[in-house]
């Protein structure tokens, strides 16, 4: 009995906890495409041949059903960026962010917009630290090194929850690169 | 009988009593949650776990081929849709699946084995002990088999998962009712 209990407790332990909205996803386009009055939703259905190319260079990761989707924002005739919401799953539950892009092709800016009720605090560290900051300005050939910046800022968890915030960015830039054109 | 829960020590009894109220408890915040993030009728499973609105309309999976050249599909959107754009409907990919299955099926088998030691100290009939165990472990692989099948095959399958989350309930009802009454019923001559 006490070996079944101990294994219910372990059990409990490692369940995933509900998810947790962080900023919601209006907040996230006004934040991440500042100005913009016009919208539209690009899709785009991957090829087997573009879903493998894209599975290469974001390291093992497609999007779901092989399809990216851009938000694009516009004021008057320009192109205010583009905005794309990435999901990590992660061993504590999924993670989710927004990557913001200028026209220029760099990263205007990163939002975690979900985490989970245990991934949460966390998550609260590194932001406090300012993990997203170490992110604007990346070019699409860039590397993301949040959680390398913050290395010996935090504490082993939030740093864990910043390679994940890392690698959701690298694979944000992979999509861009590969296939957005404005 | 292996063991006798009407007659073992009160101690047992409290523990026993104290582990299905836990259960009990950790269930009623199962459904509060499933009716948060997935709903309780086969329709709001099928959107929880079918890949695509073709699923939901019962269009099998397999039938989705890639494109042989990628496409690009624009939608405008005002920025009223945009500044409402809501979370959408909670779904559940393959790998957040493949993530679920693996944390919740361990969980589901030990919650099963706790339940099957306390029907094993219950005065029943070898039958309805047979039955009340395979009940406890047969209702969460119907939910997760009813998921992937969702997933995989066709939403019909999400009939599965509502009829095996109702099981669950079911055979912890049951096992959690005989126990308590069959420990904690006043036997007879006692003073109340």
């Amino acid at each position: 009995m006490k070996l079944l209990l101990a294994g219910a407790l372990a059990g409990a332990l490692v369940h995933i906890s509900p998810t947790v909205v962080l900023v919601k996803h209006p907040d996230a386009v006004k934040q991440l495409l500042p100005g913009a009055d016009r919208f539209l939703a690009r899709e785009y259905h991957l090829s087997d041949r573009d879903a493998h190319r894209l599975h290469e260079d974001a390291r093992d990761w497609s999007p779901e059903n092989d399809v990216l989707t851009f938000y694009v924002g516009k004021q008057g005739g320009g192109e205010v960026g583009a905005l794309e919401f990435m999901r990590i799953d992660t061993p504590h539950g999924p993670l989710e962010i927004a990557v913001g892009f200028t026209p220029e092709r760099t990263v205007r800016g990163v939002l975690v917009t979900k985490a989970t009720v245990e991934t949460r605090p966390w998550v609260l560290a590194v932001l406090a630290d300012g993990l997203t900051e170490h992110y604007r300005g990346l070019k699409g050939t860039g590397t993301p090194n949040g959680a390398g910046a913050l290395k010996d800022k935090v504490g082993e968890m939030p740093d864990y929850m910043a390679h994940h915030v890392d690698e959701g960015v690298s694979r944000a830039l992979a999509a861009y690169r590969d296939f957005y054109k404005s | 009988m292996l063991y006798d829960l009407r007659h073992a020590d009160a101690r047992v009894k409290w523990l026993v009593t104290c582990l299905l109220a836990t259960f009990g408890l950790a269930y009623l915040f199962g459904g509060w949650m499933v009716a948060l993030y997935a709903g309780f009728t086969p329709h709001a499973v099928a959107q929880t776990y079918a890949v695509s609105e073709l699923a939901a309309e019962g269009v099998p999976m397999h039938m989705r081929m890639p494109p042989d050249s990628t496409m690009v599909v624009e939608h405008q959107m005002t920025s009223q849709q945009m500044m409402s754009m809501s979370e959408g409907p909670h779904t559940i990919d393959r790998d957040l699946l493949i993530q679920d299955t693996h944390v919740h099926v361990p969980m589901y088998g030990v919650i099963a084995a706790c339940l099957s030691l306390v029907v094993l100290g219950l005065d029943l009939r070898r039958g309805w002990g047979f039955a009340l165990i395979t009940l406890l472990f047969a209702a969460p692989w119907l939910d997760f088999a009813g998921m992937w099948l969702t997933k995989l095959a066709s939403s019909r399958f999400a009939v599965l998962t509502v009829a095996g989350g109702f099981a669950m309930g079911l055979a912890y009802t049951v096992v959690a009712a005989v126990a308590v009454w069959q420990m904690w019923r006043p036997a007879q001559g006692d003073v109340p």
